[in-house]
């Protein structure tokens, strides 16, 4: 085929008045005035999330202060990011607990899957997503920081009914 | 009886298979590709059949067959996957989980057991007890066994390993039924024996486990390499369970050859020596005053240079019994290249062997090192004391070359190789004795490289890598092979094999061997004298 330029007709400046499209545009403005706003004046308006939101994790804990996990490995196993460290070991009253346990923020992918394989109703995925901070390092949550946090969990999982049952 | 045939051909599955006589439905099974769930059987124990979990269907036979003891017949017809064995066997399990507590998740067996792999496979998707389950909690047998008894199938593998195997009765079956438990007599224990770590590898569940793994790692974490045991000379065909470049536990593995399926818990407690931190990761080399980290290029080549021009005082060498023999054959090599001199070596001897009476071939041998036998091949010297100190005079104060492989020089001072008019150090850690070194070559240990050890009785045998070694650190005989080769002109053997190859040439009983002909069972050097008669 052969090539070809296309000549476009434009308008001519000199020849060639805006006003009516100047008018077109003011008359879609002011429609705009008259219907309902889509802008939120967050933060003080807050979005309602979707009730499948999974955001920032929290960690349960019994009524003694200790956390509900019993180290079993699960979540680090289950979740594709690799963004949960654990390490098992035995408390004083010979539980099995995790010693460390950490995950970064950063590197969750927000699968939910922890929650999911949880056999203890530990960690969940929570109700909640701001969590901007100074610092890199701060992305990485430790079992102290997850076990303060005070956001719900997230409405996938159901208290009254924990397993899903 | 005289035609009576030494084999017999049976149909499996509706595979025909032929077997020895005497053969059990099990291995037969086995031989024609189906494994048979079991517990209570167990290859190195006798077979009580008491867990009714490998019932097969046998045609003719009234009811099903407990496949463990029951012998392999001509023109049997045996069914292990049929509607009757699998029902069998799904009954069995659902009683077993009548009590099982299914604490998988603090579990130190989940995901190596048998229990969870059968009702996963085999077993009912839910159970259809709603009695409470009897609750033992858990009960310290001494040594580094915990007892769970809830968890317990009663197999009573670990009773018969005491009893036929160790041969000290330890354990018993205590209460009968629902209530039954294992148990050790009156507050004795497992305190005292030297072999009870295999009731916890033999345990087909998580009643038994070991307190040095206890909630340390999951097994599926965890990655198995095949290689042998470092404590004694025995040689142990063992498993190092690593996660995190850190060797977690010793599990022995099977070698009908050398330790059948077991190993002593002096070696298998004795695993910590080999995550030691503190390592060299950069060649050394003193220059002047101070001491400066250097490539393996620059390093190597100032070596060659200071070897050959300190050659003519004589070379006294040092090596370790903890050396493979491709490091031990290269060190050899390049003594014998620059003129030749005495190679010592010193290991700790301990004051006894520990003989597992059920199979006695297999000990902690006296000597604690995995090595010693293949420096003895290659001509070098044990001296010391047994507690591998001392016995350095002669090299401490020489005046010409001072090479030490491997041996941390934990005894010797500041002093040591002052007086030398070269003094190279190869090995993992530095310490006071390496203070005088013209040379400090950071060298992988046995579980970061390829390579044999020979035990005691000259069986060479195979090891792989099972961690990384750490910075700069490579195998002692790519090092010392080098060497050799720039000074011949050779070709710089770049493999384990061909590293193993050189100890042939420096040694006439590795003469003939080939690494890649070794085999997963080891391979008897070619002495004179062969204990094993092999």
């Amino acid at each position: 085929m052969a090539i070809s330029v296309k000549v476009l007709d434009r308008p001519h400046p000199e020849t060639t008045s805006y006003l009516r499209a100047s008018l077109k545009g003011m008359a879609l403005t002011f429609r705009h005035i008259a219907r309902r706003k889509v802008t939120q004046q967050y933060p003080e308006d807050q979005t309602d999330l979707s009730p499948r939101w999974r955001g920032t994790h929290r960690m349960e804990v019994h009524a003694d202060g200790r956390p509900k996990c019993v180290a079993c490995g699960l979540c680090p196993t289950g979740g594709p990011a690799n963004c949960i460290r654990l390490v098992g070991g035995e408390d004083d009253q010979g539980n099995r607990y995790p010693v460390v346990y950490e995950i970064d923020e950063f590197r969750c992918i927000f699968c939910g899957m922890c929650q999911e394989v949880c056999p203890v109703e530990a960690i969940h995925v929570g109700r909640h997503f701001e969590n901007a901070e100074y610092t890199r390092d701060r992305f990485v949550y430790d079992l102290d920081r997850l076990m303060e946090q005070e956001h719900p969990a997230t409405l996938l999982w159901d208290p009254s009914d924990p397993r899903s049952e | 009886m005289a035609d009576t045939p030494a084999t017999v051909t049976l149909t499996i599955d509706g595979r025909e298979v032929t077997v020895p006589k005497g053969t059990t439905l099990l291995k037969a099974a086995t031989e024609a590709g189906k494994d048979v769930p079991h517990y209570c059987y167990h290859d190195g124990l006798s077979s009580p059949a008491q867990c009714r979990l490998c019932l097969v269907e046998v045609e003719g036979a009234p009811k099903p067959m407990p496949s463990c003891v029951t012998q392999a017949m001509d023109g049997q017809v045996v069914r292990t996957e049929s509607e009757l064995a699998l029902d069998m066997r799904k009954g069995v399990l659902e009683f077993y989980l009548v009590n099982h507590p299914l604490d998988c998740p603090i579990c130190d067996m989940s995901g190596e057991c048998n229990l969870q792999n059968y009702v996963h496979e085999e077993g009912r998707e839910h159970g259809r007890s709603r009695e409470p389950k009897r609750v033992f909690g858990r009960d310290d047998f001494g040594g580094d066994v915990l007892y769970y008894g809830d968890r317990c199938v009663m197999c009573t593998r670990c009773v018969r390993f005491m009893s036929e195997v160790e041969q000290d009765h330890r354990l018993t079956v205590v209460e009968r039924g629902s209530r039954s438990v294992i148990d050790t007599f009156f507050e004795e224990g497992l305190e005292g024996t030297h072999w009870h770590g295999n009731v916890v590898d033999i345990c087909p569940v998580g009643a038994l486990v070991s307190k040095d793994f206890l909630y340390k790692a999951r097994a599926w974490d965890l990655t198995h390499t095949p290689g042998v045991c470092p404590n004694c000379s025995q040689g142990c065909n063992i498993d190092l369970h690593v996660r995190d470049n850190l060797v977690q536990r010793l599990k022995p593995r099977e070698n009908l050859e050398v330790n059948a399926f077991w190993m002593c818990d002096y070696g298998r407690g004795n695993y910590e020596w080999i995550n030691r931190g503190d390592r060299l990761e950069a060649p050394l080399v003193r220059e002047g005053g101070s001491t400066r980290a250097m490539g393996w290029k620059d390093a190597l080549s100032r070596l060659l240079a200071g070897v050959e021009g300190a050659s003519g005082k004589g070379i006294r060498a040092v090596a370790s019994p903890f050396s493979s023999n491709e490091d031990l054959a290269a060190l050899r090599a390049l003594v014998d290249e620059f003129g030749g001199g005495e190679i010592v070596y010193r290991s700790a001897r301990a004051e006894d062997e520990i003989v597992l009476k059920g199979f006695p071939t297999l000990a902690r041998r006296r000597d604690l090192a995995p090595n010693g036998k293949g420096a003895d091949l290659l001509g070098m010297k044990r001296v010391g004391g047994d507690d591998a100190t001392g016995g350095l005079e002669g090299v401490a104060g020489h005046g010409g070359i001072v090479i030490v492989l491997g041996d941390a020089l934990a005894d010797q001072g500041a002093d040591f190789g002052s007086a030398a008019a070269l003094y190279v150090y190869l090995g993992g850690h530095g310490g006071p004795a390496t203070a005088n070194a013209h040379f400090v070559l950071p060298t992988a240990t046995f579980a970061e490289t390829e390579g044999t050890f020979t035990n005691f009785e000259g069986r060479v045998q195979r090891f792989a890598p099972a961690l990384d070694a750490p910075g700069a650190s490579r195998p002692a005989w790519l090092v010392l092979n080098a060497l050799v080769a720039e000074r011949t002109q050779g070709e710089v053997p770049r493999t384990a094999a061909a590293a193993f190859a050189v100890a042939g040439t420096k040694a006439g009983p590795f003469a003939g061997m080939r690494y890649d002909e070794i085999g997963p069972r080891g391979a008897v050097v070619n002495e004179t004298v062969s204990l094993s008669g092999d």
